[in-house]
């Protein structure tokens, strides 16, 4: 193993601490289980690493963990992002659709390029790439209102899936090509895979760097005076 | 093939989506100050807006006038209702804007009207998106074509947002939000607003 294997790897623990010193478990938790997820799936491939057998389960156990863990990151960023957004009933039903046609692109997909692998391992790649669907689905869609209703980009949620959106698309790009060249593209599909990975970690580290203002009403908070109380009553009936 | 021509489209769609958010990084923040808010919002007569969307001036158009009146003057009021959802959408902006500059003050007062601005200015610009797009989409089918007209105080709530409830909410929110202003400034702004 190279040392630069390594680096996603230390870079999910500075952002484990970040996430653990913001509080983040609080406010998204499914985030905060993925990159705990993330850094205890490192550390067990890491033991594993030289032992045939248990790294191939250790390997798929842990791809399969990553499958469910990002599809609950993407409904938790999506309620958090769209929650307050409306109260249409309609808006509790995209996520559900952005996951069918996460599924079917990646069923379709599947059908197109014959995979090598079967069983169960055939199951979890194709989850991996109906989650590296959904995740553009949300990226994308999510970044798309921030002009179309001037939706806030700078908070967390956007953040989280700022950081999947760009893997996802640079996963889903490799992973067209890979079908197109076949095995020679397997380096540079490594390589890619780190780099892409290393930048949305890092992408998270910059959003979770700055404290999120709490927008809840705090007991802190300092009544109007009453002329400022008078100049509002003012300016309101001047609008009637 | 058709997979795999999707695929590339979706591609495109993050890809294009990282460069913006990329350019959103690069920009920080807008730079839109309390000076920068005035002079940029144009005036909404919402009861303007009231009487377009009013069901019963609508039923009396539609006994008064012949068919080919009745679609003539419902064309007009549908332009003059796009022309009041756009100023609404463009208000609603730039009081995104400002509201996005001001997040950033130490004041948690401040912060909290900001938030409460923010909110309403962008329940506004979804309002306005989805009554903008609806009201072209009238337009751009002839009259002629149509053997009903479209029914305008259907316009009034879209996404379950009532749109003239909203635009007044957000009218308190910036009277809320910029009650520091001199009473001149803020006299201004409650009629550009």
């Amino acid at each position: 193993m190279k040392i630069v294997e390594f680096i996603p790897s230390c870079l999910l623990v500075v952002l484990l601490a970040l996430l653990v010193r913001r509080r983040v478990y609080a406010v998204l938790p499914y985030f905060f289980a993925y990159a705990a997820f993330a850094v205890g799936a490192d550390v067990a491939r890491f033991i594993a690493h030289g032992h045939r057998h248990p790294y191939y389960l250790t390997y798929w156990v842990t791809e399969a963990g990553y499958d469910l863990l990002g599809i609950l990151v993407m409904y938790e960023v999506v309620r958090a992002a769209l929650g307050s957004l409306t109260r249409a009933w309609w808006v509790r039903l995209i996520f559900p659709v952005v996951l069918v046609a996460g599924i079917g692109m990646s069923i379709a997909r599947a059908n197109v390029v014959p995979s090598r692998l079967s069983g169960i391992e055939f199951y979890i790649a194709v989850g991996e790439i109906a989650v590296r669907f959904v995740e553009v689905f949300v990226f994308a869609g999510l970044v798309t209102l921030v002009p179309v209703v001037g939706l806030r980009w700078r908070q967390y949620p956007f953040g989280v899936a700022t950081g999947f959106g760009l893997y996802a698309t640079v996963m889903l790009l490799t992973t067209i090509k890979f079908s197109d060249f076949g095995t020679t593209f397997k380096l540079l599909w490594g390589w890619t895979s780190l780099v892409a990975y290393s930048v949305a970690v890092l992408i998270w580290i910059w959003f979770f760097s700055v404290p999120q203002k709490k927008e809840i009403p705090s007991p802190e908070l300092s009544a109007p005076s009453p002329g400022d109380l008078k100049q509002y009553k003012d300016a309101l009936r001047r609008m009637r | 093939m058709f997979s795999i021509i999707l695929t590339w489209l979706i591609v495109a769609w993050g890809a294009l989506s990282c460069i913006y958010m990329l350019r959103c990084a690069w920009r920080r923040f807008p730079k839109r100050d309390v000076d920068d808010v005035i002079p940029f919002l144009y005036p909404v007569d919402l009861s303007l807006a009231e009487s377009l969307l009013d069901p019963a001036a609508e039923f009396q158009f539609r006994w008064k006038l012949r068919p080919q009146q009745f679609r003539e003057a419902q064309r007009k009021r549908m332009r003059l209702y796009l022309e009041l959802t756009r100023r609404m959408a463009h208000n609603a902006t730039v009081l995104v804007e400002y509201a996005d500059a001001e997040k950033h003050s130490q004041d948690p007062h401040r912060v909290k009207l900001a938030s409460a601005l923010q909110e309403k200015a962008v329940e506004v610009r979804l309002y306005a998106m989805l009554t903008k797009c609806k009201l072209r989409f009238w337009l751009l089918l002839r009259s002629e074509i149509l053997t009903f007209m479209p029914f305008l105080p259907h316009l009034r709530t879209a996404c379950e947002i009532d749109g003239l409830q909203t635009y007044s909410d957000l009218k308190t929110a910036a009277a809320a939000a910029f009650v520091r202003l001199p009473p001149d400034e803020l006299d201004l702004l409650t009629r550009n607003l």
